[in-house]
């Protein structure tokens, strides 16, 4: 955690510099009326680089590492697991659809990941898949991507 | 006579068939958000706002109202029969209601939870209704500078509240803000902080955000461990659930003042449901004839804090209503679903929209009634609910997130958005800053921003303005306190720290 915090304030520092910089170049910080577009976000950069000032201070200062936050082993490896498989989904949306992507993913996790049975990942996938365009597309009229296959 | 003209077209709003079942489908929903652990009213209601775009507003509002009611009741089921929080407004209901449960008492602790609940909830409607509308009126007599304290006030109270570091719960905040300022400014014309990505025009949708920082948010952190936890079985007769008289006359008075605590700590920006809930249980303990039974099964340890939430969730919905400033994290999202349905919270809010006010009001009656039926009757239909294993649930809520956040603009780039911001509300999480602070600055930041210009543009005193009017002085006043006393502890924790170091 110490690290963590040593190596946020850092980053959120940086972030903060460059915010007001951005500000303070290319917007107005102050017009013929009164404050422009570049005034509040100006401040609230230096507020921002204070933080984390006080921050990295008492993270530099803290005698004892503090625990790890970081999952490691099996727990990591699912975390990695869930966001990818997300991210896969997300990204193939436009290709196989939301009612077919739905499916596909709920089978890959309940599957893979969490070793439910065929029959279990089978009826919660298309249970649910089936649910959810009901509910959004039926329901709500939302118009879902549709895929290659037409649904 | 106002008051019952009002409360008679709020129950005529309520009563509509739609609006029945809409607060139905909402304290069920809530009842199982509330029971199921890693999923809590914040997410719940964030996962449910895209269902409610199709609807009139105040069917919405009445929908994510009931839920969040509901959500107050259910945590309890989990909090005693697994001893795990369903929710953080019932992590101190675990304490003595798991040891009820342990001594064969699960039945009347729930019993007690259920009806303190549908008491305090009840007393917080009257007070929510009886309050809002004066506050609401002298309200309207805010110009720029009041509400830009206001929204101080609101902002570092609800950081100062969240979180176990105040350091970071301020940065959360101000980065919230930060976010707040990406894309079109209306007074100048200005692109900001755009990158040149045509979506950013727009800013961050608050939709996206908020469901990846709580929704999935919450399911990685639960993603990292599979597992299943225990139930205690009981029996849930209405002989075995209804408290006996001994437990009734041990627990009115604590179901008295969990009430009354529990609304005036929700109507405060920032301290919602959760920190009531604690304070009501120290209280009870401090006054108890008997504390040394605080920790071993006392009813009163159930029956203070699952009234006192109850209350706050009632008394959260004040200040969003009447100054759009919520008092807790589920209602800063609800609030930013209002700003989507385009119904601007606000003192103009009880003269605008008195039919989606009322009704919202005569709701939250019907919804506790509805609730305290549910939860004495319906118990074991609950504790089923709770034996699907979270290894079929998780993958379940991230279909939900995705689905939600698709349904805001249908743009999958708004999915993308939400999944980076639950790996991002994932690390705050781990690393204690606080989601709520950044989702309530990320709400409140364009206006904070617009008033704060605006009272700069008529102030002849720059920032002095802010303590020239008399209102507006008052609300920076204890805006500066609020940010003060945590100060000082963190230097003379820092400062102790220190010493012991140079001791050892």
């Amino acid at each position: 955690m110490r690290a963590a915090d040593r190596t946020g304030a850092a980053v959120l520092l940086a972030l903060a510099v460059a915010y007001t910089a951005t500000a303070a170049g290319r917007y107005t910080y102050w017009t013929v009326t009164g404050p422009g577009s570049g005034f509040f976000p100006f401040w609230l950069g230096l507020v921002l680089a204070a933080l984390s000032i006080l921050l990295l201070a008492s993270a530099v200062r803290r005698p004892d590492p503090g625990p790890a936050w970081l999952p490691t082993g099996h727990g990591a490896a699912r975390f990695v697991v869930v966001v990818v498989v997300t991210a896969l989904f997300i990204a193939l949306l436009p290709l196989l659809g939301m009612a077919l992507g739905t499916a596909v993913f709920l089978g890959v996790l309940l599957r893979m990941l969490e070793g439910h049975s065929w029959r279990t990942t089978a009826a919660v996938a298309v249970g649910a898949a089936v649910a959810n365009w009901a509910v959004f597309v039926l329901w709500l009229r939302v118009p879902f991507p549709v895929g290659m296959l037409g649904f | 006579m106002d008051l019952f003209t009002n409360l008679a077209l709020g129950f005529s709003v309520a009563f509509t068939p739609f609006n029945l079942l809409m607060a139905f489908i909402g304290v069920i929903l809530g009842t199982l958000i509330g029971a199921l652990p890693g999923i809590g009213p914040v997410s719940g209601v964030a996962l449910l706002l895209p269902i409610t775009f199709g609807m009139h507003p105040t069917s919405g509002i009445i929908m994510l109202a009931a839920l969040y009611a509901g959500s107050m009741y259910g945590g309890t089921i989990t909090s005693v029969l697994i001893n795990t929080p369903g929710e953080s407004a019932s992590v101190v209901t675990c304490i003595d209601g798991y040891q009820m449960a342990l001594q064969g008492r699960a039945g009347p602790a729930l019993g007690m939870a259920a009806i303190g609940s549908f008491i305090a909830g009840t007393v917080g409607v009257v007070f929510l209704m009886g309050m809002s509308p004066l506050l609401a009126r002298w309200a309207l007599s805010f110009g720029p500078p009041e509400t830009f304290a206001l929204m101080l006030l609101g902002l570092t109270t609800v950081t100062g509240l969240t979180g176990d570091n105040a350091v970071k719960g301020y940065i959360s905040m101000v980065l919230g803000l930060m976010m707040s300022m990406v894309g079109f400014d209306i007074i100048s014309g200005d692109q900001r902080y755009t990158g040149g990505i045509t979506e950013m025009l727009d800013g961050f949708d608050f939709l996206p955000v908020a469901i990846g920082l709580f929704g999935m948010g919450e399911v990685l952190a639960g993603a990292e461990s599979a597992g299943r936890a225990q139930i205690l079985s009981a029996r849930y007769g209405l002989r075995d659930v209804l408290p006996t008289a001994a437990d009734w006359m041990r627990a009115r008075w604590a179901i008295v003042r969990g009430s009354v605590l529990g609304f005036v700590i929700g109507v405060l920006p920032g301290a919602g449901p959760t920190i009531a809930s604690f304070l009501a249980y120290t209280v009870e303990k401090k006054l108890s004839a008997r504390p040394e039974e605080f920790g071993h099964g006392a009813i009163e340890g159930v029956a203070a804090p699952e009234s006192a939430n109850n209350a706050a969730s009632a008394g959260a919905m004040v200040p969003m209503l009447t100054l759009g400033i919520p008092g807790s994290a589920t209602t800063a999202v609800m609030l930013g679903g209002l700003m989507m349905w385009g119904i601007r919270p606000g003192p103009l809010l009880f003269e605008k929209n008195p039919d989606f006010v009322w009704g919202l009001i005569a709701s939250l009656y019907i919804a506790n009634v509805m609730l305290v039926i549910l939860n004495i009757a319906f118990i074991p239909a609950f504790v089923r609910a709770l034996r699907i294993p979270y290894s079929i649930l998780m993958p379940l809520i991230i279909v939900f997130c995705i689905t939600g956040a698709y349904s805001l603009n249908n743009k999958v780039w708004d999915v993308g958005q939400m999944l980076v911001f639950g790996v991002v509300g994932y690390a705050m999480k781990k690393l204690d800053y606080s989601p709520a602070a950044l989702t309530l600055a990320l709400v409140l930041g364009p206006l904070a921003e617009r008033s704060l210009r605006q009272a700069l543009i008529i102030s002849d005193a720059g920032v002095l303005i802010l303590f020239q009017r008399p209102i507006a002085a008052v609300l920076t006043t204890l805006a500066l306190v609020a940010v003060a006393v945590p100060a000082a502890r963190a230097v003379r924790g820092a400062m102790t720290a220190r010493n012991a170091a140079a001791v050892s």
